[in-house]
């Protein structure tokens, strides 16, 4: 043994000497699997899907044609093509708006005020349902809207019975019974995507610094001017990025629409029913870009107003 | 307004609002798992039983959908862990160029609407002619399972820092020494809990797996059909129950693996 | 005698950044050297070719005449104390010490018994089951040195071993390693950026400046001699005299450097000026002195004026007085360059 240094002792040593003198050598074989899964099974996805969405069908064999064409992103313009994707982004604006009101008590209350046990209690209370089953939180809200379902029950209960009529009596929004109407879809998105406006939310209010509340209050002003001035531009950032995954998510879901609301579809159904049944690909394809163009303008808008810091 | 002043009345019942807003639907699902009324939802229940449960247990057409699950669910998160605890590794070694897109590329499938993997996903079976079977559903599931894993492993292995692995170096142990002495011990609770969210994501999936699943069922899916076409209400309920906790509970011991650590795990969902 | 470390013009880039141009240095075996300077002047990332974690972009790391151009980490016989200790938080203290010999497949009663004797070393007997969490701050940095001891390193290698530790520790622990290396009779290598340190610890010193070594030598060398204006600037706070000054002050027309202390206030003297502020230290008073019809204003720490420390016991002027400097004509240090 020399004085600098110990022999190599087997090929454990050997491999560590190896990529020792390449350090770079071993960061790409890390690398390798994980970005040739994603490169390959994600990216190339997404290509088979913009791909297909420039191929058309044949309006008689019903088969593929595989040439390029615009005729499929032609064909969303056709009005009744076109109303599904309005109603769904006037959807998605409704929920996001609505999640923001009702999101905002819970998160500064977790981000200000509880502490200790009441900060995991919260943190739990806000985490569970965001991970718990979805299709399961759908279904709760089926037995709830249901017409023989606990609100009709508690509506008449109070008193309320012909409260409940006159809104479901509403043009539009209303409908048969809550679970048939955009009422129900509504609340049930508003439900399931909740929790994923309050963390971003929590996060920005938390990294508003108690002494600029208090600096606030000293110069005089008022809870409600403290509110308004200082507290809501600085949760501005976590609100446009909770806002990013409230509108996404519902821009592309299909399941709520299709279990509770009216028969009129949303770009998920049109895009899920169009590669099924009809197998229509190409104007699934198409009508799959849809959210991604829009999400792409929205982040863009969402980035310069500094969302990405409280994501 | 001081911080350590009593919350306003106001906000107090709202925030706690909230949160029973969130928490009492599901309450709900068990409730009627227990209703004798099986052509309806209706509430309050007439009466109250237990045999939905043996019903379900004595259903054959839901043990395959949910052996399908599980497997597809064990199978997407292993694969899940490995991709994504490389990626991780690769990520804590060095800066270099392209981190960013990497890391964006990562997120991307669950930052867009499952809808858009799914359908992009059926594109490419489509274009490849690639027939469904469970490899399809994986396929997808591993995909947008990655990054939670990869969530958790980052956040460690920053928490681990470069030093601790160059002391490892330092006191004459080898890369494969120091991977089995240092970082497994220290990586292990957080890819637990990483593994357990992925399996447990997995397990609910169902927007994805209906574009590449074909005719195959797994769990969700079944549940899916239950809703839109219900024949006995109460025994969907008690599979509602089943897919809650096993959802649930690793959720909840993912959480515990990984409290007290400035990265509690979930925050990536 | 072949020395321990030798440094043969290595230089480490990290892309347009010299962290180490063009370094030349040899450690004797048995010394107690410090490499000191500022953060970012490359001394961190010479130990770190040392132990192995940077490579050299050019030249030649050399360990008792080995070039360690292909020996990783790993495999060479050199130690390191972490600067945040980088003690093993799965591990017990014992451990955390054994570590080295777990490794090397050393058995565990060996083993464990020797990591016993290590920790008595470092008067940290009985502390082997407790987790590094339980511990104060010195008692860390005790169980990092047990634990680089282990496995009896030729050279061992401390980056910034004092710099978490309080003002009453670090003291004491300056004592300790400096007889822990005596005894031992290895050769230490240490980093710091604290000139106090370094020449209260070190046989020698090189004094690093934007990846170069200033100047190397003993501490009363480095002190005393500074070779250039930085080392004079960075070691201690002489003042440094612009070569105009020097002339005005009875020196060649050349940069040279003017120790504070070896001022002597006089009632008829070389220079004359004018009291612009006083600061008490304890051991003595610094007084600022702006010295009347200079060519140009000395460039030193202070704009314009000239450090004096007055001795503790000493009367000292008040500001606004008129007083006369003076100095032993060996005492004004003439610098081999301007840089």
């Amino acid at each position: 043994m020399s004085d600098a240094a110990h022999p190599a002792r087997g090929p454990g040593d050997r491999l560590t000497a190896h990529f020792w003198r390449r350090p770079k050598l071993l960061t790409l074989l890390l690398l390798l699997p994980p970005l040739l899964w994603l490169g390959v099974v994600y990216i190339g996805s997404l290509a088979a899907l913009l791909l297909q969405s420039f191929y058309s069908i044949d309006p008689f064999s019903g088969l593929v044609v595989p040439e390029f064409t615009l005729k499929t992103y032609g064909e969303l313009l056709i009005p009744s093509n076109f109303d599904i994707i309005v109603r769904t982004v006037a959807m998605a604006a409704a929920v996001t708006l609505a999640a923001a009101i009702l999101g905002f008590p819970i998160a500064f209350f977790a981000a200000r005020y509880a502490k200790g046990r009441w900060k995991a209690v919260f943190y739990l209370g806000i985490m569970l349902p965001l991970w718990s089953s979805y299709l399961v939180k759908v279904y709760a809200w089926k037995l709830i809207l249901a017409k023989e379902g606990i609100i009709t029950w508690a509506a008449e209960g109070i008193g309320a019975g012909n409260l409940l009529n006159a809104v479901l009596a509403l043009p539009v929004i209303g409908g048969n019974s809550l679970s048939t109407s955009y009422i129900g879809t509504f609340l049930v998105f508003l439900y399931v995507w909740l929790p994923y406006m309050i963390l971003p939310m929590q996060a920005s209010l938390e990294r508003v610094p108690t002494s600029m509340l208090e600096a606030s209050a000293d110069l005089g002003a008022s809870n409600w001017r403290t509110l308004r001035s200082v507290i809501l531009p600085l949760a501005l950032p976590g609100v446009v990025a909770g806002s990013i995954f409230t509108f996404s998510l519902t821009l592309g879901d299909y399941i709520i629409p299709q279990i509770v609301g009216s028969s009129r579809f949303f770009i998920g159904q049109a895009v899920y029913s169009l590669q099924g049944t009809a197998g229509n690909i190409p104007l699934a394809a198409a009508f799959a870009v849809v959210p991604i163009a829009i999400m792409l303008v929205y982040l863009t808008i969402a980035r310069k107003m500094g969302a990405f810091d409280a994501l | 307004m001081h911080s350590d002043a009593r919350p306003p009345l106001a906000l107090t019942l709202a925030a706690i609002g909230g949160l029973l807003f969130l928490h009492l639907p599901i309450v709900l699902i068990f409730l009627y798992a227990f209703t004798t009324e099986d052509r309806s939802y209706q509430f309050p229940p007439p009466g109250l039983t237990t045999e939905w449960f043996a019903v379900a247990w004595n259903r054959e057409d839901i043990w395959p959908p949910l052996y399908l699950s599980l497997r597809v669910a064990a199978l997407s998160s292993g694969l899940a862990l490995v991709l994504g605890t490389l990626c991780a590794a690769a990520m804590a070694r060095a800066r270099f160029f392209g981190r960013d897109t990497i890391s964006l590329l990562v997120v991307l499938p669950i930052a867009l609407p499952g809808i858009i993997t799914g359908m992009s996903l059926r594109s490419a079976f489509a274009i490849g002619d690639i027939p469904f079977s469970t490899f399809t559903i994986v396929l997808g599931h591993a995909t947008f399972c990655i990054v939670i894993v990869y969530n958790n492993a980052v956040a460690r292995f920053r928490r681990l820092g470069a030093s601790m692995l160059e002391a490892s170096a330092d006191l004459g142990a080898n890369s494969f020494q120091t991977f089995r002495h240092v970082i497994l011990p220290n990586l292990g609770s957080a890819l637990l809990a990483g593994g357990m969210l992925a399996f447990a994501l997995s397990f609910d999936e169902v927007i994805v797996t209906t574009f590449t699943a074909g005719q195959q069922s797994t769990l969700p899916i079944w549940m899916l059909n239950e809703l839109v076409r219900p024949r006995q209400r109460p025994v969907t309920n008690v599979v509602a129950i089943v897919v809650f906790v096993a959802t649930f509970l690793p959720i909840l011991a993912a959480y515990y693996l990984t409290r007290g650590a400035e990265e509690t795990a979930g925050g990536g969902k | 005698m072949t020395p321990a470390v030798e440094f043969q013009s290595v230089s480490r880039h990290f892309g347009a950044v010299k962290a180490v141009d063009r370094v030349d240095l040899t450690i004797a075996e048995g010394s107690f050297f410090a490499m000191l300077g500022p953060s970012g002047s490359g001394k961190t990332t010479c130990l770190r070719l040392i132990s192995g974690f940077e490579m050299p972009t050019s030249g030649a790391v050399r360990i008792f005449g080995e070039d360690m151009g292909m020996v990783p980490p790993n495999r060479r016989h050199v130690n390191t104390v972490f600067q945040d200790y980088a003690l093993f938080p799965h591990m017990n203290v014992r451990d955390n010490v054994a570590y080295g010999l777990m490794v090397k497949g050393v058995d565990r009663r060996s083993r464990e018994a020797r990591a016993e004797e290590m920790l008595s070393l470092v008067k940290l007997d009985g502390f082997g089951g407790r987790k590094p969490a339980q511990l104060s701050g010195g008692q860390r940095q005790r169980v990092a040195l047990a634990r680089a001891l282990v496995n009896e390193p030729r050279v061992l290698l401390l980056d910034e071993p004092l710099g978490a530790l309080d003002l009453k520790l670090r003291e004491a622990m300056q004592d300790e390693l400096k007889s822990l290396q005596q005894r031992l009779g290895i050769t230490f290598v240490f980093v710091t950026h604290d000139q106090g340190e370094a020449l209260s610890m070190a046989d020698r010193v090189a004094v690093f400046n934007e990846g170069r070594v200033a100047q190397v030598g003993t501490p009363s060398e480095i002190y005393e001699r500074p070779a250039t204006r930085f080392v004079a600037d960075f070691v201690g706070s002489s003042n440094v005299l612009a070569p105009e000054v020097t002339e005005a002050f009875g020196g060649p027309r050349a940069w040279a450097s003017l120790r504070p202390e070896a001022i002597r206030l006089v009632s008829g003297g070389r220079v004359r000026g004018t009291v612009t502020g006083t600061r008490y230290l304890g051991a003595g008073t610094r007084l600022e002195v702006r010295a009347g019809a200079l060519p140009g204003p000395p460039s030193g720490e202070h704009d314009g004026g000239i450090a004096v420390l007055v001795p503790a016991g000493a009367a000292v002027p008040a500001v606004g007085a008129e007083v006369a400097l003076d100095w032993d004509a060996a005492a004004l240090h003439v610098m081999g360059d301007g840089a």
